[in-house]
C-alpha cells in the first residue's frame, strides 16, 4: 500500500500522495464532482482538463467535459452551465484568460457563482509559456473572488473551499483560485487529501437555491438590458457581495482547518511578530523567501514574509496590522502596471496602508521572475538586504526598479545566420498560365530533382521531433512557390521549434501571432502592402506572396477570424498543417481529430472511447465563403502538393484568397512509427478519409481517386498503423469503427458528386 | 508504512539534490517522478520533483530535479538543482559536447552516465574529478529488456543513492507504469535491475572541495541593452549552428551514392532538412543536382528517408561512435553575418 492512510481522532480519513498542483487541483474537481467543465487547453493549465479526461475514461467522476473553441468560447460554456443551476469549473491560463476576460464580468456582474483554475503565465508577446503574475494582474478587476494557492496542497484545498465561497448566498460570486504555473502546477510535492469523496461532498453541501433558467414553471430573464441609473445599484450589490465574502472567507477557512487540520489565515504571516523588514510576495515565491528568512533570523536580522492567501477581496485590514510596527517593506511582483511604478500589488498595498495615519513603513518594489525567471533563494535574499538597508537607513534609495535583469555583452556575438535568398534563387523553376478561353490553369513544375537548386525557406536545426511531419509538407509547399514569399505562422508547434530565441530557423520575413487572430493579421500586412505600392513607398515591381501557416487547432480557435478574412477574399494564402490535434501542448483534442481517436483529452478506457464527435470539414466551410481556390494534399504526393501551392500562389495574386489544408503526421502523438511517416499519410488517402481535391473557383475536381487507381483500402489498414486508433480495431468497439467508416463514405460519396456536378 | 531512512549528506538547507540532464523522450522526466516518490512513499522522506518545462520537444535538451529531505521538513524551494549530489546523464552526447551540464557538481557527487564506456575512460575524457562515476549501457539494456533508457538509468541511480531501498523504487515503477503499461512492467523491472546491478563505478579519493565544479548559471545572450525591441531576431536562418545529433536514438541512415538516382524522394519527405545537394552533371552529362551526403549535425534518426528511397541507396544502420562525424557532408551555409 503506497498511501498513508493518516487518521486524527474525530477528522476525516486522509491519504498522503506525492503529487503536482494541476494533479491535485484534478483531483479536488473530481471529488467535487463539477456537473459541467468547459476547458480550452492552454500551457500551464492544461494538464487538469487532460487528468480529468483520463479518471474519466476510468470510471472516477461524472464531470461533463466540454472541449470549447476557444477559451471564449470555454467561458461561454461555463457561463451557460451555471445559469442551469449546477456546479461548473474552468481552468486557462495567461491569453487564455485574457481572450476570455470579456466574459468574466458577465459571470460577476449576473451573479452566477462557478471556479475557474488560473495557474498563472506570462501574457504574450512575445510568447512565452512559463509562470508570472502578469494574467492574474488582468483577473483581479473582473468581480470575481481570488484565491490563492502557493503549493499543491493549497490547490486542493482552496479548491473545495472556492465551491463553498461562491455558493454562499451572501456572496454568489464566481471563484478564481489562482497558484503558480509550473512552479506548482508541474512540481510534485508530499501532499494530503481526503480519502472519500464524501468527505468533501458533506463540506461543500448541495448546491444552494438559486436562480436557474431550466424551471419553465418559474420563467426568468438573465442579463437584462440595463443602462443607468440602474447599473450602477448592480455594482453596489456586486460590492457589497465582495465585502461580504471577507466574513463568508473566514468561517469557511476556520471550517475547513477543524476538518483537515490545516489552516488557513486570510494573510500568511512568517516570523512577522517582531519583524523591522519584510518582503510581500505571492505564492511559490514566498515559500522561497521563508527558508531565507529562517537563515537571517539566525544571524540576528529581524526578517520576515507577508503573503496573502487571497487577493479579492483585498486583505488590507490584515496587510496593515502586520505593518503597523514594520520599518521597511519590499514588495515583489511577478508583473508591471507599466508606467505606474508597481504593479498592483504595490498601489493596493501603499493604499491600505495610507488609511494608517500612524503607519511609518518605508516601502519598495521590486519587479522580478517575469517570464518564468527563477526566483532562487539569493534573490530572496536581495530583496531582505533591500528592505534591511530602508529600515535601518530609515530611506529608501531606489523605490521601484526590476530585479535580475541582464543588460547583455556587446561583445558576445550573435549566431551568424545564413545569407539572404536572392529573388533570382528562387525565381523561374515553375510557371503558371492561365488558357486564354477557357480560363483554366496550367502549372508547369520541374522534375524534383531540378527543385534541388532552390534555397529551402527554412533552415535546417530546428527543433522538431524526430519525423515531424509539419516540416516536410511545408517545405513541399514553399519549394513551388516563385519569388519573394512573407510567413506568419499562428501559435503552433511549427513556431515554437522555429523561433526559441535568440534562433530562428526561417530564412524569410516571418510574424508570429497568437492563434485566434493570425488571418487577420495578415491580412493587415498585405493591405498595408498595397497601398504603401500605391503611394509609391514601396516600388511598384515589389511582389510579394503571403502565407499564413497554421495548425489544426489554429483553425479551431481561430476559425471565426479565418473565416472573416476569406470573406473579405484578401490576396493570400491560408495553409494549414492538420495533425488531428493540439500537439504544442501536449495532444490534446482538436474538432479534427476524428471520431474514436484517442488523445490526451479524449481517453480510452473501461469509460472512455477517444473524441465522441466527427472530425472537422474545414475545407468545405472555407469553401463555403466562396474564395477562389480551396486546396488538399500529403507530402506522399509531393507533385500534387506543390502544383496546387504553384495554383494557390496565382490565385492569391491574382483573385484573392487561397486556402489549403495538409494532413501531416506527428509520430508522437499518433504513437506511430516515426520513419512510416509519408506510409501514413498516404494511407489515409488511400482509405478516401483524406481525398485529394481542389475547389477552383466553385467547381470540385478530385485530383487523385483511389478508386481509380485500384489503390483504395478500408480505414482500418490506415487505424492500425497508429496507436492512437488501434483500440478501434478491437471487437468491442466495432460500432465506432463503423461508425468512422460511415462518415468517411458518405463525405467521399458527396465529394464525388461535387466532382461530377460543377453547380455542386 | 514507510520507514525513515537518513539521508547521508545534505547542503546548508538540509536536502539531498539530484539532477538528471536528458533528451526528451529518454524518460528522464518518469525516472524522477519514480525516484521522487520511491523517496517520499517508500522511504519515509520528504521530497520534491519536477522537470525544467518549456515547449521542448522530443529530441531536445531536460532536466529532471529531484529534491530530498527529513520526513519533518518543510520543502519550500521551487528552484531547479544547481548543485547535484547525483547527477544522472542520460545521453553521453549531452555531456560531450556541453561540459555546463556537469556544472555544480561537489567533490563527493555521484555522477552516473549512459554509456558503453568503461568509467575510467569516461573519466578521462571529461576530465572531472568526483568521487564516484558510473557508467551504464542504459541503451543497449533498453533494446534488449524491450524497456526504455529511463529503466536500466533509474536503476544505476537508485544504486548510486544508498538510501533508497531498490524495493521501494520498484513499487514506485509499478505504480507508475503497472496500470498504464501492463504488458511492459516485465521488460522495464528486469532493465532497472539490471542497470542497479550493472553500472560500473570509477571511485577516486578526493578531498573536499579539490573538485568542484562551480555552477554556472547560464546567461542569456542578449541582454535589455543588446537586444533588439520587441524581441525581433535581425538575423534570418540561424538555427543552422545548431547541433541536433543528440536527438538520434541509436539508428541513422547510411547513403550509398553508387545506388542513389538522384530523384529526391528522400528530401522531399525530410523534417530535417539533412540532404545536401551540388550542381554536377547527370548521367548525360548535362548540368543536373546531385545528392552528395547526408549533414548529420541535423539529422534526428527518424528514417523516414530510408522508406522513401526506391533503390535502396538509403539504409538503416546503428550508429557507432564517431561515425556520423565522419560521414557527415557538411550543408553550405556561407557564415557572412548578415545584417545586424
Amino acid at each position: 500500500m503506497r498511501q498513508e492512510d493518516i487518521k486524527v481522532a474525530a477528522r476525516p480519513d486522509q491519504r498522503m500522495g506525492f503529487l503536482s498542483g494541476n494533479e491535485m487541483a484534478a483531483l479536488a474537481a473530481s471529488q467535487i464532482n463539477f456537473h459541467v467543465m468547459g476547458y480550452y487547453p492552454i500551457t500551464p493549465s492544461t494538464e487538469i482538463a487532460e487528468l480529468l479526461s483520463e479518471m474519466q475514461a476510468n470510471g472516477e467522476h461524472d464531470i461533463v467535459l466540454i472541449p470549447g473553441d476557444g477559451e471564449h468560447g470555454a467561458a461561454g460554456i461555463c457561463y451557460g452551465a451555471t445559469t442551469g443551476g449546477g456546479r461548473v469549473f474552468n481552468a486557462t491560463s495567461a491569453n487564455g484568460l485574457l481572450y476570455a476576460l470579456e466574459q468574466l464580468p458577465v459571470q460577476s456582474g449576473t451573479r452566477f457563482p462557478m471556479v475557474l483554475d488560473l495557474v498563472t503565465r506570462s501574457v504574450s508577446g512575445p510568447l512565452d509559456i512559463r509562470g508570472d503574475h502578469s494574467d492574474l494582474y488582468f483577473a483581479i478587476h473582473t468581480g470575481w473572488i481570488v484565491l490563492l494557492a502557493r503549493d499543491p496542497q493549497a490547490v486542493y484545498d482552496m479548491n473545495i473551499m472556492a465551491v463553498r465561497i461562491g455558493e454562499d448566498p451572501r456572496v454568489q460570486l464566481p471563484v478564481i483560485v489562482a497558484y503558480d504555473g509550473f512552479f506548482t502546477s508541474h512540481q510534485k510535492r508530499r501532499v494530503h487529501y481526503f480519502a472519500h469523496q464524501d468527505t468533501v461532498q458533506q463540506f461543500i453541501g448541495p448546491v444552494p437555491e438559486r436562480i436557474t433558467a431550466l424551471n419553465p414553471r418559474q420563467p426568468v430573464t438573465i442579463g437584462p438590458y440595463m443602462n443607468d441609473p440602474d447599473l450602477i445599484n448592480n455594482k453596489y450589490q456586486l460590492h457589497k457581495a465582495m465585502e461580504a465574502a471577507r466574513e463568508v472567507i473566514a468561517e469557511v477557512f476556520a471550517e475547513y482547518a477543524e476538518l483537515s487540520g490545516r489552516h488557513y489565515p486570510i494573510v500568511d504571516l512568517y516570523r512577522m511578530e517582531d519583524a523591522e523588514a519584510a518582503v510581500l510576495l505571492l505564492n511559490s515565491a514566498a515559500e522561497t523567501a521563508k527558508d531565507v528568512a529562517d537563515r537571517l533570523r539566525e544571524q540576528g536580522l529581524k526578517v520576515g514574509v507577508i503573503s496573502p492567501n487571497i487577493l479579492r477581496p483585498f486583505p488590507a485590514e490584515e496587510i496593515r496590522k502586520a505593518c503597523r510596527n514594520l520599518k521597511a517593506l519590499l514588495i515583489g511582483e511577478r508583473g508591471d502596471s507599466y508606467g505606474s511604478g508597481g504593479g498592483p500589488l504595490t498601489h493596493e498595498v501603499k493604499a491600505a496602508l495610507k488609511d494608517d495615519p500612524e503607519n511609518r513603513t518605508l516601502v519598495l518594489t521590486r519587479i522580478y521572475g517575469l517570464g518564468g525567471k527563477d526566483f532562487y533563494p539569493d534573490d530572496a535574499e536581495a530583496f531582505f538586504k533591500l528592505a534591511l538597508e530602508a529600515a535601518e537607513t530609515g530611506r529608501v534609495k531606489v523605490r521601484f526598479d526590476y530585479h535580475g535583469v541582464t543588460p547583455g555583452d556587446p561583445n558576445r556575438v550573435p549566431p551568424p545566420g545564413t545569407p539572404v535568398i536572392s529573388r533570382e534563387e528562387v525565381t523561374g523553376l515553375v510557371s503558371v498560365t492561365q488558357d486564354p478561353e477557357t480560363g483554366q490553369l496550367k502549372v508547369k513544375l520541374p522534375p524534383p530533382r531540378q527543385l534541388m537548386e532552390r534555397p529551402k525557406r527554412i533552415a535546417p536545426g530546428h527543433g522538431a521531433c524526430p519525423g515531424c511531419g509539419i516540416f516536410p509538407a511545408i517545405n513541399q509547399f514553399l519549394a513551388a512557390l516563385e519569388g519573394d514569399v512573407v510567413v506568419l505562422y499562428q501559435t503552433g508547434c511549427a513556431m515554437v521549434v522555429t523561433t526559441g530565441y535568440p534562433f530562428t530557423a526561417h530564412r524569410i520575413t516571418y510574424i508570429h501571432n497568437l492563434f485566434q487572430n493570425g488571418a487577420p493579421t495578415l491580412s493587415g500586412l498585405v493591405e498595408m502592402f498595397f497601398e504603401r505600392k500605391r503611394r509609391g513607398e514601396i516600388d511598384v515591381g515589389e511582389d510579394i506572396t503571403f502565407v499564413m501557416i497554421t495548425g489544426d487547432g489554429g483553425m479551431d480557435i481561430g476559425m471565426g477570424s479565418a473565416i472573416g478574412t476569406a470573406l473579405r477574399n484578401h490576396k493570400m494564402i491560408i495553409l494549414e498543417y492538420d495533425n488531428e490535434g493540439y500537439m504544442n501542448t501536449g495532444s490534446q483534442l482538436s474538432y479534427s481529430t476524428p471520431i474514436g481517436h484517442r488523445t490526451s483529452t479524449s481517453e480510452v478506457g473501461p469509460h472512455g472511447r477517444g473524441k465522441l464527435f466527427h472530425h472537422k470539414d474545414t475545407p468545405m466551410i472555407m469553401a463555403a465563403t466562396n474564395i477562389p481556390y480551396v486546396f488538399t494534399g500529403v507530402e506522399a504526393f509531393p507533385q500534387d502538393l506543390m502544383r496546387k501551392a504553384a495554383k494557390a500562389q496565382w490565385y492569391a495574386k491574382n483573385e484573392g484568397l487561397a486556402y489549403g489544408k495538409v494532413l501531416i503526421t506527428c509520430p508522437l502523438n499518433w504513437r506511430s512509427e516515426e520513419r512510416l511517416g509519408t506510409a501514413i499519410v498516404e494511407a489515409a488517402v488511400n482509405s478516401c478519409f483524406f481525398p485529394l481535391y481542389e475547389i477552383e473557383r466553385g467547381v470540385t475536381t478530385i485530383t487523385y481517386n483511389p478508386e481509380e487507381k485500384g489503390k483504395r483500402i478500408p480505414v482500418s489498414e490506415w487505424l492500425k498503423l497508429m496507436g492512437k486508433t488501434r483500440h478501434l480495431l478491437r471487437p468491442e468497439n466495432k460500432d465506432l469503427l463503423e461508425e468512422f467508416e460511415r462518415e468517411v463514405e458518405r463525405r467521399w460519396q458527396r465529394l464525388k458528386a461535387r466532382h461530377e456536378h460543377p453547380l455542386l | 508504512m514507510p520507514v525513515g531512512v537518513a539521508l547521508p549528506v545534505t547542503n546548508e538547507e538540509g536536502f539531498f539534490e539530484i539532477r538528471l540532464e536528458s533528451i526528451g523522450g529518454l524518460g528522464a522526466n518518469v525516472a524522477g517522478k519514480i525516484l521522487a516518490e520511491a523517496g517520499v512513499l517508500y522511504s519515509g522522506l520528504n521530497g520534491s520533483n519536477f522537470a525544467s518545462y518549456g515547449s521542448e520537444k522530443k529530441g531536445t535538451p531536460v532536466k529532471s530535479f529531484v529534491r530530498f529531505a527529513a520526513p519533518e521538513k518543510e520543502i519550500r524551494n521551487a528552484t531547479p538543482v544547481e548543485r547535484p549530489h547525483v547527477l544522472g546523464i542520460f545521453h553521453e552526447a549531452l555531456v560531450l559536447s556541453d561540459k555546463s551540464v556537469l556544472s555544480g557538481l561537489y567533490s563527493h557527487s555521484v555522477v552516473v552516465i549512459n554509456s558503453r564506456k568503461d568509467p575510467e575512460t569516461m573519466r578521462e575524457m571529461l576530465g572531472i574529478k568526483v568521487r564516484r562515476l558510473g557508467t551504464v549501457p542504459a541503451l543497449d539494456i533498453a533494446t534488449e529488456t524491450g524497456s526504455r533508457t529511463n529503466m536500466a538509468m533509474l536503476g544505476a541511480i537508485t544504486k548510486a543513492c544508498e538510501f533508497l531501498s531498490p524495493e521501494g523504487v520498484v513499487e514506485a515503477i509499478r505504480d507508475a507504469l503497472g496500470t498504464r503499461y501492463p504488458q511492459m512492467l516485465q521488460g522495464n523491472l528486469e532493465a532497472f535491475w539490471r542497470g542497479y546491478h550493472g553500472v560500473k563505478w570509477h571511485e577516486v579519493t578526493v578531498s573536499e572541495g579539490e573538485a568542484e565544479q562551480p555552477y554556472v548559471r547560464p546567461q542569456p545572450l542578449f541582454g535589455y541593452e543588446t537586444a533588439t525591441l520587441g524581441g525581433t531576431l535581425v538575423r534570418p536562418g540561424t538555427t543552422w549552428n545548431k547541433d541536433m545529433s543528440a536527438s538520434r536514438q541509436g539508428q541513422l541512415p547510411e547513403f550509398l551514392r553508387d545506388k542513389c538516382i538522384d530523384c529526391a524522394q528522400c528530401d522531399l519527405v525530410c523534417p530535417d532538412y539533412c540532404f545536401v545537394w551540388e550542381m554536377g552533371q547527370d548521367k548525360k552529362g548535362r548540368p543536373a543536382m546531385v545528392l552528395k551526403g547526408i549533414d548529420y549535425q541535423y539529422c534526428k534518426g527518424c528514417l523516414k528517408c530510408v522508406e522513401a528511397c526506391p533503390v535502396d541507396a538509403l539504409v538503416a544502420i546503428p550508429e557507432a561512435d564517431g561515425w556520423a562525424p565522419e560521414h557527415r557532408v557538411q550543408q553550405r551555409f556561407s557564415i557572412i553575418a548578415t545584417v545586424g
